[in-house]
């Protein structure tokens, strides 16, 4: 019964939120074609639409798109595994737990982009200076999530784990993990959109490149092009892929994990 | 019902705002006793001697202008800003002027600027061409779009048979970190470069040239022009005559004494006064108003699909003064007027 009336207020919300997309658009487009703006640098929607359009169908956008995807996806990973390790260490002991906040303190503050500079230096232009860039964006809200969460498990429930005969990686795997995931996942969360805003910034700054170039190197070239509806498309082609994963991925699995687990106060 | 009321009276302002009559005529009208005012938008570099030169000797005051100095970091910046009106006139390569030329920027050339030696520079002794270029090699250039770009376009036409083979190829990067990046050998392999950068990095014994500008144009053209917008020549005709004289003098200075402007370009550019003054006498360097190759830019980049239209006539892309100065010879064209052409 109350999962039906969720279901139902979700679908009115997203309705809503629909509805006012388009209004937005309407006025968007009533804006641009009252020809008090110059056309220059504010097109109408309809033409950032069939430039989303001819820039799909032409394969453009997909390759693009694919190339930012596979590097978030590297960076994310490489991000994980290192989070992963370092609070593994962390948890074994207190003083690598210090250096790990200290460090977080120290690092979390500074913008993925910010070090954009050094990396480039390191690791010269192209593909393996924004994977840096996307770990470096990713892997301090992780850390501090993961640290968090591990250590806001109650102890009582460890006992309950241990008094059940389970121990190192099974302990881990059915207490501990469980227990922290509302933490992880806000974590994985946070890491996402400072990875996807760092990989598009990345991109159109320096590291960009013709072979090696996904969503900012699009938006960069059009921009370069004067082709301000194609910078716009890309952006909506960004603003869509954050939705996807938000409302579609993160979204899922938090339904069929923390919520069905009755974590969450929703 | 106040809420909605709140909203019906906002969308009534949007569209009363929409409805009224431009006022662009009333602003002009208001600033019209300070006319004399001119924002001027340059790039950085041993290619806007003139524009230093300007300030420094008060040029445009002289000429009873107000100068406002800004500076862009590419061609594509100095367009958004004349495009958004930040700026009157503005410094660009052939091909970004294009570009916004193409896209119904409301601007035209006023002057040429200068006719500089550019090209394609390597770290790797076994690149004598565009052929010898591997897959992985990259090519740094400042921008897509720029004259750079399209230069190695037009040699991957002549050598190649594409226009496009290099796209993958290209790097953008300024050109300060594309020198220090091929002289340590960080990424890439070639810089299609610009004085003074040219001239620094060939100076290394183990880069050299792979195409220089004039091949892959098949004759000089003006490295950059000068572009003021519609709105300044119409509405400022005497600020827009001064101008082009206040660049004009600027420029016959640099050429009439050339050591004197070293002496005062080099702590500008943070170059000894031994090697501003090699870089201004380089062979190739040449600052002048004379416009070279406006239509054989238009032409290729049409061709390779950079732009959708050509101009018809010169006086589509160049105001007056310049029309003028390129004249229209009856029969076959003039030299000059061949001049803007690729042959």
């Amino acid at each position: 019964m109350t999962g039906s009336r969720r279901l139902v207020t979700a679908h009115t919300r997203t309705l809503r939120q629909a509805l006012f997309v388009t209004a937005l658009a309407g006025i968007w487009e009533l804006v641009a074609r009252a020809g008090r703006l110059p056309a220059l640098l504010f097109p109408p929607f309809s033409d950032v639409a069939v430039a989303l359009a001819t820039e799909t169908a032409s394969g453009e956008i997909l390759g693009r798109l694919g190339f930012s995807l596979a590097l978030v996806g590297v960076g994310l990973s490489l991000a994980v595994l290192s989070a992963v390790l370092v609070t593994a260490a962390a948890m074994s002991a207190r003083i690598v737990s210090e250096w790990a906040q200290t460090l977080m303190a120290i690092l979390h503050p500074l913008p993925g982009i910010a070090v954009l500079p050094i990396v480039i230096l390191w690791l010269g232009t192209g593909y393996r200076s924004i994977a840096a860039v996307i770990w470096f964006a990713a892997v301090w809200p992780l850390v501090a999530n993961l640290h968090t969460g591990l250590r806001s498990v109650p102890a009582t429930q460890i006992e309950v784990g241990r008094n059940l005969g389970l121990r190192g990686l099974h302990l881990v795997a059915q207490v501990l993990i469980p227990g922290a995931f509302p933490h992880i996942l806000s974590g994985m969360r946070v890491a996402w959109a400072r990875a996807w805003q760092a990989l598009v910034a990345a991109e159109m700054v320096f590291g960009a490149s013709g072979g090696e170039g996904g969503m900012g190197w699009f938006i960069y070239k059009r921009r370069f092009f004067m082709e301000i509806p194609g910078v716009f498309a890309g952006m909506i082609v960004i603003v869509l892929i954050g939705l996807i994963v938000e409302r579609v991925l993160f979204e899922s699995v938090e339904a069929r994990t923390v919520r069905r687990w009755g974590m969450t106060q929703e | 019902m106040r809420r909605l009321l709140g909203v019906i009276v906002c969308v009534a302002l949007l569209v009363g705002w929409l409805g009224l009559p431009g006022d662009g005529g009333s602003i002009s009208a208001a600033r019209a006793p300070q006319a004399q005012e001119i924002r001027i938008a340059g790039q950085f570099g041993l290619v806007y001697a003139p524009l230093v030169v300007a300030q420094k000797h008060k040029i445009f005051e002289k000429y009873g202008l107000k100068p406002i100095w800004k500076e862009y970091g590419s061609g594509a910046a100095v367009r958004e800003a004349l495009v958004s009106g930040e700026v009157d006139v503005g410094f660009m390569g052939i091909p970004p002027f294009l570009i916004g030329w193409d896209k119904g920027c409301p601007w035209k050339a006023a002057v040429g600027f200068c006719v500089v030696p550019v090209g394609l520079v390597t770290n790797n002794p076994a690149i004598k061409s565009l052929k010898d270029f591997k897959p992985d090699d990259r090519i740094a250039l400042p921008s897509p779009g720029s004259v750079q770009h399209i230069l190695l376009a037009m040699q991957a036409e002549r050598e190649l048979g594409s226009a496009t083979a290099f796209e993958k190829h290209i790097v953008a990067m300024p050109h300060p970190d594309a020198a220090a990046a091929l002289i340590s050998r960080k990424g890439i392999v070639a810089h299609f470069t610009t004085p003074p950068y040219i001239f620094e990095e060939l100076s290394h014994p183990d880069m050299h040239l792979v195409v220089d500008d004039v091949t892959c144009f098949g004759q000089p053209f003006s490295f950059n022009v000068g572009v003021a917008t519609t709105r300044f020549h119409d509405g400022n005709p005497v600020a827009y005559a001064c101008f082009v004289m206040a660049i004009s003098e600027a420029m016959a200075w640099i050429n009439i004494n050339k050591k004197e402007a070293a002496v005062l370009l080099a702590p500008e550019f943070g170059l000894t006064l031994e090697k501003t003054y090699r870089y201004l006498t380089w062979p190739g360097m040449d600052y002048t108003t004379a416009p070279y190759g406006l239509m054989g830019f238009a032409d290729f980049m049409q061709k390779a699909g950079y732009i959708k239209s050509v101009p018809r006539s010169l006086s589509d892309i160049a105001w007056e003064n310049l029309v003028a100065f390129v004249g229209d010879r009856a029969g076959e064209p003039s030299p000059i007027q061949q001049l803007q052409f690729r042959h």
